[in-house]
């Protein structure tokens, strides 16, 4: 256990969950995505099943309580769903996915997953399909709607995610109302602003996150340790590097030694304001 | 065209930023180190120890950085350099001789004998005769040569990179 990230979480400097960048490749391409992601991008920037595990087992070693994977669309790769299942028998797990992948086949593989302590996050910004879709994708909302129910049904944890831009309260309300049909808790619906990064800040979306709006939270892409999964943004194909902390991810008390010194100078008992993470 | 890109100190990693003046400026080579904050740690304390002032006094120094420089044909390292060179008080008419715009033979004494070991170490250190180093150290004690062995070392490294990655030099 590292004392510095203990005194670091307990003074609310940073966050216990330890984040993964699996890939920057994805089925869809959101108005406001951070990284750029989308189908068909050359340079998909992935970790390994390997890597992944192996800085999952560093990370429990180091004292964080929690993993986070994200991308890009996690279930793009392959392998992504023995993957998870070995992350989440090290640590309880989040894995966020945009829900559009579960066909038969793959619900059968992420069985195991009800058996751990694992939950999907699966983004969906508003119940009307039109809405949702305009910023998500086409049939976004409907693949959304088959998988949910699908993947509760089999025991599986699935948290909602709502990136907000301009949806009413009345939306925001429907859309509870559909998580809550579709059986899952008010605390498992997350809803955050759009971050004014990557493909966001080209287009004028979201909300200039200030100093205290994103709690860091130690995360690893294949460029490097970044001070939270807000950080490693993409514009115009182009990392942006103002929130990297180390090039160094292996081993990785290397980059939390750098991540804790970043987070040294984070003002103590920071708050996460807009509730972004 | 810099094949790096050069960061500005806002897109600069946050262990980079200390590169950096109040005002936000920096030279290009520093811009685009700044792309690998780790290897800053330990590589910036490395060159300032090497570049500063040790046992070798700074005139000396600069003017063993400006033959190198020449000799790897680092355009970038003779801009940055010949300027720092005058300002620490090497006469013009030695950097004309190391940058062969003189004979090398105008140079002093002493002078031409470290620029001769100078140009044996980059060009061809198998070939350094006892007789060469034997000069040298009339005019310096081993561990100042050690230091101007580092110094040459340093400087051919950053000719490689600024070369290499044709960092643009400051205007």
């Amino acid at each position: 256990m590292d004392e510095a990230l203990e005194h670091a979480v307990a003074e609310g400097r940073c966050g216990d969950r330890f984040w993964l960048y699996a890939t920057y490749h994805c089925n869809l391409a959101c108005v406001y995505c951070l990284t750029e992601s989308r189908p068909g991008i050359s340079n998909r920037r992935t970790l390994s099943r390997a890597t992944m595990v192996g800085l999952g087992e560093e990370a429990r070693e180091l004292g964080f309580s929690a993993l986070g994977v994200t991308g890009g669309e996690t279930f793009m790769l392959a392998d992504f769903a023995e993957t998870l299942a070995e992350l989440a028998a090290i640590l309880p797990t989040v894995a966020l996915t945009n829900g559009t992948l579960f066909t038969d086949r793959l619900l059968d593989r992420i069985a195991p997953l009800a058996e751990l302590d694992v939950a999907l996050q699966i983004s969906l910004d508003s119940p009307d399909p039109a809405r949702n879709d305009a910023w998500r994708g086409p049939e976004n909302f409907a693949k959304v709607a088959v998988a949910v129910p699908r993947l509760v049904e089999r025991g599986v944890r699935v948290r909602i995610a709502t990136t907000v831009e301009d949806q009413s309260e009345e939306e925001l309300e429907r859309l509870c109302a559909l998580h809550r049909a579709w059986g899952i808790d008010d605390d498992d619906h997350l809803v955050r602003s759009i971050v004014r990064r990557g493909r966001a800040a080209l287009d004028g979306f979201g909300v200039e996150p200030g100093p205290t709006d994103i709690l860091p939270e130690l995360t690893i892409t294949a460029d490097g340790a970044f001070l939270h999964p807000f950080a490693p943004t993409v514009r115009h194909g182009v990392t942006d590097l103002d929130l990297l902390v180390s090039r160094q991810v292996r081993p990785l008390e290397a980059a939390l030694d750098r991540f804790l010194r970043v987070v040294a100078d984070q003002p103590a008992g920071t708050d996460v304001v807009r509730n972004i993470r | 065209m810099s094949r790096l890109r050069l960061l500005e100190r806002d897109e600069a990693p946050l262990h980079a930023r200390a590169l950096y003046a109040a005002d936000g400026a920096a030279s290009p080579l520093k811009r685009s180190l700044a792309n690998a904050p780790d290897l800053l740690e330990t590589l910036m304390p490395f060159l300032g120890q090497i570049f500063d002032e040790g046992a070798v006094d700074l005139p000396t120094k600069e003017l063993v950085v400006v033959r190198v420089s020449r000799l790897n044909g680092c355009r970038y390292c003779l801009a940055s350099h010949r300027p720092i060179a005058v300002d620490v008080g090497v006469p013009e008419e030695q950097l004309g001789a190391v940058c062969d715009e003189r004979p090398l033979g105008e140079l002093p004494v002493r002078e031409r004998t470290i620029v001769e070991w100078v140009d044996a170490y980059v060009l061809d250190p198998g070939g350094i005769s006892d007789e060469l180093v034997a000069g040298v150290l009339d005019h310096l004690r081993d561990d100042q040569l050690v230091e101007l062995a580092i110094l040459i070392g340093a400087t051919a490294l950053l000719n490689a990179y600024c070369t290499a990655f044709d960092i643009p030099a400051a205007v």
